[in-house]
């Protein structure tokens, strides 16, 4: 499955399902809304073909070995395990959950300098626990670049549950001059913005770098916003461990990302063939936090980087970015 | 094509400037082409760099919450425009 089929994919379960889980998670309480994670669970397993075949493909190159239904049903189990827990982060916040946190200094060495963060993280673990954090500091402001769009029905029952949270977000699917604006005025504040830096989407530049031993394609745009906004880049981590453990990580990246227009390409590949093998080390470590359910190698390469193509409008949806 | 206004000419020349458009003469840029697609072709990112640049040199900023802003980047007279409307005199 492309990133296009993808995005187009409906969202699993569907509107009443979500508000149900949600409404025994809140009535009856965490443990009994875990219960019903194993009937999802296994419905996910035989229903969503698809997402079973990328899940056994990505785990058998993670693990090194032939995975087999085992891995893919605790795959699957953990991804059903922390779209549950979003409801309780943001309904609750950290209450009730053990969090660890890892590299807090050095990234509040970073802020200090009053320019501004880029927080990249990944379509690993959870980005809730990162949002969840940022409501208890207040005095250092968190933006956070999602796709409303993409998750419309898990959007909307989220955002009611926390409507702080839903208001630091930068909608992806705005015009992306609009998205790039609203990024550049956060940073000016001093704020964290954040962004999910593996996957692009339909027709956006992409570079591809060695990932697991085969390059993989992934979007230019957020290392061409740090450079041009001039904002060092740390990783950022929300690592589900089990039970109710997480980690949520911060590893300072890039001080300096300036790539400049002469030789950007190369400048590029370097930055982010680095990113792409700290990645693939924290996922190697983490298998089953890997939430990119497609064929996360073979998506057909846009053809946008070396050659632009270009767009019709400044849109990062659509257009190229290089 | 339509004759650049000094204004327009100006802007022109910071964003050839700015993006390093090495194979682009100011003068080129037609007033009512698209800067986004077309033969200029630029992106959203070069957009943040346009924003920057115009920040810098007229001192007043392009706003993300602006519902024009379709508009306004969509061609050196529009943008040529609102910048003269909003600049600080």
């Amino acid at each position: 499955m492309t990133v296009a089929q993808w995005q187009g994919r409906k969202e699993g379960g569907g509107r009443f399902a979500l508000w149900l889980i949600r409404s025994i998670g809140l009535t009856c309480g965490r443990g009994v809304a875990r219960l019903i994670l194993y009937p999802i669970t296994l419905y996910f397993f035989f229903r969503r073909g698809h997402e079973r075949r990328a899940s056994r493909a990505f785990l058998t190159r993670a693990l090194g070995r032939p995975a087999g239904v085992p891995d893919v049903l605790r795959h699957i189990h953990a991804f059903a395990s922390i779209t549950l827990d979003r409801v309780f982060l943001l309904a609750r916040g950290m209450r009730g959950f053990d969090i660890d946190i890892v590299g807090m200094e050095a990234l509040e060495r970073r802020l200090d300098g009053g320019r501004g963060v880029l927080l990249l993280g990944a379509h690993v673990g959870s980005f809730e626990v990162l949002r969840v954090l940022a409501l208890k500091r207040p005095q250092v402001p968190l933006r956070v670049v999602l796709d409303k769009a993409q998750t419309p029905v898990m959007t909307e029952l989220l955002e009611a549950l926390a409507p702080d949270i839903g208001n630091n977000v930068i909608d992806a699917s705005r015009g992306s001059t609009d998205v790039v604006l609203a990024m550049h005025e956060a940073a000016q504040r001093g704020a964290m913005v954040a962004l999910l830096g593996d996957r692009g989407r339909a027709h956006e530049a992409m570079r591809r770098v060695p990932f697991f031993g085969e390059p993989a394609p992934f979007p230019a745009a957020p290392w061409l916003i740090a450079s041009t906004l001039q904002l060092p880049v740390v990783l950022c981590f929300g690592l589900y461990l089990g039970g109710n453990r997480y980690r949520l990580m911060f590893e300072p990246y890039a001080e300096d990302t300036t790539i400049p227009r002469a030789g950007r390409d190369a400048a590029l590949d370097a930055l982010i063939r680095g990113y792409a093998a700290r990645l693939e080390a924290m996922v190697r470590e983490h298998p089953y936090n890997w939430f990119n359910f497609y064929d996360f190698w073979h998506d057909p390469a846009p053809d946008g980087g070396a050659d632009p193509g270009r767009a019709d409008q400044p849109d990062l949806r659509g257009g190229h970015l290089a | 094509m339509t004759e650049q206004t000094a204004a327009e000419r100006e802007l022109a020349e910071l964003i050839v400037a700015s993006l390093n458009l090495d194979s682009v003469a100011p003068a080129e840029i037609g007033p009512d082409a698209p800067l986004f697609g077309g033969t200029l072709g630029l992106d959203s990112i070069d957009a943040l760099e346009i924003a920057l640049a115009v920040s810098k040199r007229y001192g007043f900023q392009l706003r993300s919450d602006n519902p024009d802003n379709r508009r306004i980047f969509g061609s050196l007279r529009a943008l040529a425009e609102h910048i003269q409307q909003h600049r600080p005199q």
